[in-house]
């Protein structure tokens, strides 16, 4: 516990002087919500929709903060961390690998967290947003999306040979990600062709079921999407601890 | 009682050359052993093997009565390690990294007094990058003297340090090794080798060429000094020049 309570507080301190997450994670989610409420706030999604253009794109603003924070964030940190032998230190004291990952998945967690709190003031200020589903429900939808966001991150930096390659899969992984998944530019507007693609990234299943359960949309229409987040969590955990290396 | 470390036909190959060939060593507890050769002798490598951080290909190594491999958790809490070149987390301070070393240990020596002992107090705030090379080295040492060690690593201990900071760095070892510390360093400086090791053994190409005490190397080698009869060892006298 004193371990896992020192690394935290100084991690994350780090990560705040690095700048790289909060910037990211933070910033980046909030000026794509502020452009996208500018454009068609309080409009329709599209015509005759029953919902504002802002409440139904909440839940996907609160993914971008999600997929910065675990497919770059966290990664690229280990990755670091693993190039420029910090972890190679490690190696040789007690702390197990495990612990070292919790630590970077609770300070991003924490990040993206902030992100989600600040979303819903800003929505909710200047947008009139009011969340129509159960806000219990979205809380563990987001967890779930957080989870398989993350483990898939993880397995990257996991997998990865050098800094380089983590570098390049995580953007080859994060960029489709934040432009075709409806994170930043919405699904709604895609052709339906397009749509058919993008559905096979976990992030799209992940932003179907967080729009489900911010506009209280009954269950099951979004069950797919979690198994499939289930599925892609726990494949790429158990990936992400059996490949772990220190050096 | 039981040796600290045996290692028993040691051998470790890298792209089809070997790096470490079969190198048997036992150290008593209290000793300080040095492990000396040229660069690429294979310091370095024997003493990632011996701690399990590189896997080798065959021999054994028992390291406070554990392998290190398999016992990792239980064994590094009693034993600190200073690798060659140690590298930190961008913009970590100094306290920050003394702090999360210690936390990581369930009985840590203060690491305020150590910072004194090796004259880095008031450098508590600045970060890591920020510290001369000198300076870093001597953190470097310190950090693996944190974990309160029954058994200690150091490899090239006092590189890039000024005359003043390496004899305090030798003295401050020598009163943890009276206390019972065993150490295992390697050096490039034979005054340092002179000072601190009971015994030494040196390695050429991956291969133990001797090994004994200081005397012991010297009367069996034609040269008074340690300097002259470890180049003669290391056959470095030769006209090789591979370093140059």
């Amino acid at each position: 516990m004193k371990a896992f309570n020192t690394l935290f507080r100084i991690e994350l301190k780090l990560s705040i002087r690095d700048m790289n997450i909060p910037i990211f994670g933070i910033a980046l989610p909030i000026i794509v919500a502020v452009v996208i409420g500018l454009v068609s706030g309080n409009k329709p999604a599209f015509e005759g929709a029953d919902y504002s253009m802002i409440t139904v794109s909440f839940g996907a603003f609160t993914a971008i903060a999600i997929c910065a924070t675990g497919l770059m964030g966290m990664p690229l940190t280990v990755a670091d961390y693993r190039h420029k032998k910090v972890l190679k230190r490690y190696m040789v004291t007690p702390v197990s690998p495990a612990l070292l990952l919790l630590v970077q998945f609770v300070i991003n967690l924490i990040m993206s967290v902030i992100s989600l709190v600040l979303l819903y003031f800003i929505c909710t200020l200047f947008w009139d947003y009011h969340m129509a589903g159960n806000i219990g429900w979205f809380l563990l939808s987001y967890l779930l999306v957080v989870l398989s966001i993350y483990s898939i991150g993880m397995m990257l930096a996991s997998i990865a040979p050098n800094l380089k390659t983590a570098n390049l899969l995580c953007t080859l992984v994060y960029f489709p990600m934040l432009f075709f998944s409806g994170a930043t530019i919405p699904y709604e507007i895609m052709p339906k062709g397009a749509q058919v693609v993008m559905d096979v990234l976990p992030l799209t299943q992940g932003i179907k079921l967080l729009k489900g359960t911010s506009l209280g949309l009954p269950i099951e229409n979004t069950i797919i999407s979690i198994v499939i987040l289930g599925a892609v969590s726990l494949i790429c955990m158990v990936l992400s601890l059996k490949f772990f290396r220190w050096e | 009682m039981k040796k600290p470390l045996v290692v028993k036909g040691l051998r470790k190959s890298h792209n089809n050359t070997v790096a470490v060939k079969e190198l048997s060593l036992e150290i008593s507890k209290g000793e300080i052993f040095g492990l000396l050769g040229h660069n690429g002798a294979g310091k370095t490598t024997s003493i990632e093997c011996i701690l399990g951080v590189k896997k080798y290909d065959s021999g054994s190594v028992e390291l406070l009565g554990m392998s290190p491999a398999a016992d990792r958790k239980k064994l590094f809490e009693k034993v600190g390690v200073q690798f060659q070149l140690t590298n930190y987390h961008e913009k970590i301070r100094v306290s920050e990294i003394c702090e999360v070393t210690s936390s990581l240990y369930k009985e840590p020596a203060d690491w305020q007094g150590l910072l004194k002992s090796f004259g880095l107090s008031g450098m508590e705030k600045r970060t890591v990058a920020e510290l001369s090379g000198g300076e870093r080295q001597r953190l470097s040492v310190l950090l693996a003297l944190i974990p309160n060690p029954e058994f200690v690593f150091l490899d090239e201990l006092t590189t890039g340090l000024d005359s003043k900071a390496r004899r305090d760095v030798w003295k401050y070892l020598e009163k943890l090794k009276s206390g019972g510390l065993t150490i295992f360093l390697t050096s490039h400086y034979m005054d340092e080798v002179e000072t601190l090791c009971d015994r030494v053994c040196i390695l050429k190409k991956g291969k133990m060429v001797v090994t004994g005490s200081i005397n012991e190397l010297l009367e069996q080698s034609p040269y008074d000094t340690l300097e002259e009869a470890y180049l003669w060892y290391s056959g470095e006298e030769e006209s090789e020049n591979e370093s140059i």
